[in-house]
């Protein structure tokens, strides 16, 4: 109960954070928000707002490097064998949040992947174990959970204002070999007609090929027959094994 | 104007993984290896928007790796191929590709696995060194 309230509390914090700097720096705010709640690792809101004056490790021989810095993990975690990572982001979690953060969220964890590969291809250079993996596997599935919820807010809009399933038009064709396949249009200057290569696709099926489609739906039809037949049985089998009289007793 | 409407990508996709340079390389040269449908303006756009890192050139070429590998099915496996960029700093900046895996001295829990791990590497260690009473002259000579 006391870790939700804490949670909420650093959230809130976190939201204030976010809407106060999105206005002067985009790149600033983007490190405030981090892959998990409880910022542990990073104390990104320390670093960013205050790098000049704390922590000042100059790693190399010029000015400002704060940019590739970013491609290396913070230098007390270099030579670690496990680095403590939180859980990824669950698409309920992400739902919550606005297109804003949502935006800012994907640079984030661009960034994180970035560094991640950096470092697992310079531990594969030098033979060596790389520290924690297992935090790219989160980190990709963050990204792919946050994709799924900008499509479905996308498809909802898209649907909302001018009622079309899909963002690129498509439709169902007959390929040379039989097959139905969809379809998804391209932008051409020119009409169909007068462009030789999309006449020289064919997207009808020959009179010879007709055949072979009955054939593979007669192979298919049988497979599907087969599967139901199987899943029948196996269910007769468990029934006369366990007997519904027994289940009441 | 002619022409489309300028691409913007949202949320893009791409992943850039700094590597060490395997020749010696100019101090302002930074070496990436990016995705083989990435152009030389995307990455300058890349570094300049979101890493915020001035860009004077970018040069690529694309890193064809080998198909000719086979694995126990005696079936050709391809290493997959890359594009690699040669990136050169403005305003004069270096840069120099620090040392990610420094040696450091672990010092383990009592009682844990690794402690007991690290004991018995000792152990095996010390049994293998040779007699120190026989100052450095190998086993071969006898006595």
């Amino acid at each position: 109960m006391a870790v939700s309230r804490l949670t909420a509390a650093v959230c809130r914090q976190f939201q204030r954070v976010v809407t106060v700097s999105s206005h002067t720096q985009p790149q600033c705010a983007t490190q405030a928000f981090s892959r998990f709640h409880l910022c542990q690792r990073r104390q990104t809101y320390d670093s960013w707002w205050f790098r000049s004056s704390m922590n000042n490790r100059a790693l190399h021989t010029s000015c400002v490097r704060k940019g590739l810095e970013e491609f290396f993990d913070l230098p007390e975690n270099w030579g670690e064998q496990t680095v403590k990572s939180g859980a990824p982001w669950t698409a309920k979690q992400l739902r919550v949040k606005s297109n804003e953060d949502l935006h800012k969220l994907w640079y984030v964890l661009l960034k994180e992947k970035n560094m991640l590969l950096t470092v697992e291809q310079e531990a594969k250079r030098q033979r060596l174990p790389m520290p924690s993996p297992e935090r790219l596997k989160k980190v990709e599935r963050s990204m792919k959970r946050l994709d799924t919820i900008v499509t479905e807010r996308e498809d909802a809009l898209r649907l909302l204002q001018t009622g079309q399933e899909r963002g690129r038009p498509g439709e169902w064709r007959r390929n040379v070999f039989g097959k139905t396949f969809w379809y998804r249009f391209k932008e051409h200057p020119i009409p169909w007609y007068l462009n030789s290569r999309y006449k020289r696709r064919r997207f009808f099926e020959p009179s010879h090929v007709a055949p072979y489609t009955r054939l593979s739906l007669e192979k298919y039809l049988r497979s599907k027959m087969r599967k139901d037949k199987r899943q029948k049985r196996n269910q007769k089998r468990l029934a006369a094994m366990f007997p519904k009289k027994t289940a009441l007793a | 104007m002619l022409g489309n409407p300028q691409l913007r990508i949202f949320r893009p996709t791409f992943n850039l993984t700094l590597v060490r340079p395997g020749k010696e390389q100019p101090p302002d040269t930074v070496q990436f290896r990016i995705p083989l449908e990435m152009t030389k303006f995307d990455v300058r756009n890349y570094l300049e928007k979101i890493y915020s890192v001035p860009v004077a050139a970018v040069r690529t070429r694309i890193q064809y790796c080998t198909n000719k590998k086979r694995n126990h099915l005696n079936q050709r496996v391809k290493r997959p191929d890359y594009k690699v960029a040669y990136v050169q700093l403005a305003q004069q900046q270096t840069f120099q590709f620090p040392d990610i895996f420094p040696e450091k001295d672990q010092k383990h829990e009592e009682g844990s696995v690794e402690e007991m791990q690290e004991k018995f590497m000792e152990d095996e260690r010390q049994r293998q060194k040779s007699d120190p009473r026989r100052g450095g002259v190998t086993e071969w000579f006898g006595l």
